[in-house]
């Protein structure tokens, strides 16, 4: 009881010790909880756009093979699917089709797909919500696509697609085969690409390598590899912003190095005094890091919580260019609220343990002189 | 038994530079308990160096100390600090009071790494303040404090932990008569409650006072003269 009292004491002095010298505690603080809010709003921002893509895609199949010649993708015919289906493992082949489609108009990018969903309403289709919003277009509106022969064919919008779904659904037109086929002049029996199930997923790369080995002219993706580009795609760009504010953290954190580091006349006055009435060099070290425990402790959870609260509850407004970036359609999405344990930690020893060891070093070099100095002063 | 002996006590600052100086040589002594000691001399005779070596507060180059009859010379830091927190109390020329904090406050800080509950700890402060006649202003901050307050709340400060002797050193040398003679009046209740005070002093308001019951006279780093009240 004896310790966690002296503790208490201490910890209460070291309190009224930093109120006393608010300003420049609170302008640390400031700068600290900055810091610490920019580097959490991208860990949790980069984060949660790879849940999300990673969520979207689980419902992907397990190996998509398209056409090559020459390293160009090129259509894939049907017979390319019955070689497919005698391949030990393989199930569920099916041929896809897909298209980007350019709107002059908007000067955006649409990504054109045929689903089952679209199958039984030929002259209709489903679009994301960064179509619906360049297009000011909305359900039961009429869309005109120019064809393969320079005409235009209208479409009526049957639906758009939800809003928890824009990461990936933005630039999407939802078209029936029908329709794809009349639009862009493909006959039947051709395909984008082609996508299979594989029964054992352990397989998967063994089927790939039959894949390669029996269709030369084919690329076999599996669905591990998207999932990883997504990843080191969101890292990438999580990168990028921490690189543009590097420069701005850089200079408020040597700010707040500066002030941690540095110690005032005045506290150096108040170590002397503290030593000569009866403080131990141990006892005020263990004040001085209380000192920084506080600033560093509270400004770690401030920024995190703001972090947080930009991140999950304002959709990251910061840096959503960066970060979502989608040509002229850019996604409007509401991450799912998720902390990363690790990640948490990994900050807390990256911000709050330094910046306590800076605090204490020049205290401890304070702490060690002789309690008769101030005898003399 | 002697409260503290001081054996052959010589402290050399910067040994073996150029500005090598030697403050006080070979001094020795012994003081009794429950006594009022005052070391008189100029600036430059030792007063200070002695009492910062008694209070345990620095160590001799050369020599011995004991304090209640223990050996202390030898020991480190951290058991001298103990000995220092709970045997003296200091009341600087300065004063050194904390700025920024409240009168009550300063009085309790040499107890905080006691351990002792802070409302306990206040309620002691209080008392003292209390005592000097200070109590309504226990919770101003101390540069608010006059002169005379500021070092009536020292003096608290310097008692809180119930020591056996108090080290004041050059007391009176900012304050004026009336103060001074208000600082001699509280340390002769202290001496009349059983306290051992050393001062360090040139003012003849302190060591010509009736109840200094010893001075020893310092030049040069060494005690030349004594006198005893009869």
């Amino acid at each position: 009881m004896n310790w966690i009292d002296k503790q208490r004491n201490i910890v209460d002095f070291a309190l009224s010790s930093l109120l006393r010298r608010w300003r420049k505690n609170l302008a640390l603080l400031c700068v600290y909880t900055f810091v610490v809010f920019i580097v959490a709003s991208v860990v949790f921002f980069a984060e949660a756009l790879k849940r999300d893509a990673c969520l979207v895609l689980e419902g992907a199949p397990d190996v998509v093979v398209q056409r090559l010649i020459a390293g160009r993708h090129d259509l894939i015919s049907s017979g390319h699917m019955e070689k497919l289906a005698r391949i030990t493992g393989v199930s569920d082949v099916k041929g896809r089709l897909w298209a980007y489609y350019f709107e002059p108009s908007v000067g955006a990018n649409y990504t054109m797909v045929v689903t089952e969903e679209a199958a039984g309403r030929p002259g209709t289709v489903a679009i994301g919500a960064g179509v619906s919003r360049t297009l000011l277009a909305g359900q039961g509106d009429l869309i005109a696509f120019r064809g393969h022969d320079g005409a235009y064919v209208s479409l009526e919008v049957a639906r758009v697609f939800p809003s928890s779904s824009e990461l990936v659904s933005a630039d999407l037109v939802e078209i029936s085969e029908e329709d794809f086929r009349a639009l862009f002049g493909l006959p039947e029996g051709i395909y984008t690409d082609l996508t299979l199930r594989v029964r054992n997923p352990k397989e998967t790369v063994v089927v790939a390598d039959k894949i390669r080995r029996l269709l030369p002219d084919t690329r076999p993706i599996l669905r591990e590899e998207i999932l990883r580009t997504y990843e080191a795609l969101f890292d990438w760009r999580g990168g990028i912003v921490l690189a543009i504010f590097a420069g701005a953290a850089l200079a408020f954190i040597i700010f707040a190095w500066d002030k941690a580091t540095s110690l005032t006349l005045e506290e150096r006055r108040e170590i002397g005094i503290l030593k000569a009435v009866g403080w131990e060099t141990s006892e005020v070290i263990v004040m001085k890091s209380w000192e920084g425990i506080v600033i560093s402790l509270t400004a770690f959870l401030l920024g995190l919580v703001l972090a947080y609260v930009h991140v999950f509850f304002t959709s990251g407004t910061l840096f959503e260019p960066v970060l979502k970036g989608w040509a002229v359609l850019y996604p409007r999405f509401q991450p799912v609220p998720f902390i990363d344990p690790y990640q948490v930690a990994t900050l807390f020893f990256l911000t709050v343990v330094p910046y306590t060891v800076a605090t204490v070093i020049p205290s401890w070099g304070a702490a060690t002189i002789d309690p008769d100095t101030i005898m003399r002063q | 038994m002697s409260l503290i002996v001081l054996n052959g006590i010589t402290k050399i600052f910067n040994r073996g530079r150029p500005d090598e100086f030697t403050a006080l040589s070979d001094v020795s002594l012994e003081i009794e308990p429950r006594g009022l000691a005052v070391f008189r001399g100029p600036s430059g005779s030792g007063k200070t160096t002695l009492l910062s070596i008694v209070g345990c507060m620095a160590k001799p180059s050369a020599g011995r100390v004991l304090v209640k009859g223990r050996e202390v010379t030898s020991l480190p830091d951290r058991f001298l600090t103990d000995i220092r927190r709970h045997t003296f109390g200091f009341i600087f020329q300065q004063l050194h009071l904390v700025r920024g904090i409240s009168a009550l406050e300063n009085v309790i800080l040499p107890a905080y790494p006691s351990g002792e509950g802070l409302a306990s700890l206040r309620e002691r402060g209080v008392r003292l303040l209390d005592l000097l006649g200070l109590a309504h202003r226990a919770d101003t901050n101390v540069e608010w404090l006059s002169g005379g307050e500021a070092q009536r709340v020292a003096i608290a400060r310097a008692l809180i932990n119930e020591p056996a002797i108090v080290i004041a050193d050059e007391p009176t040398a900012h304050l004026d008569t009336k103060l001074s003679l208000d600082f001699m009046a509280a340390m002769e209740r202290l001496k009349a409650e059983g306290k051992t005070i050393l001062f360090a002093s040139h003012d003849p308001l302190v060591y010509e006072s009736t109840m200094v019951d010893r001075v020893l006279e310092m030049r040069d780093g060494r005690i030349v003269a004594e006198r005893r009240a009869s």
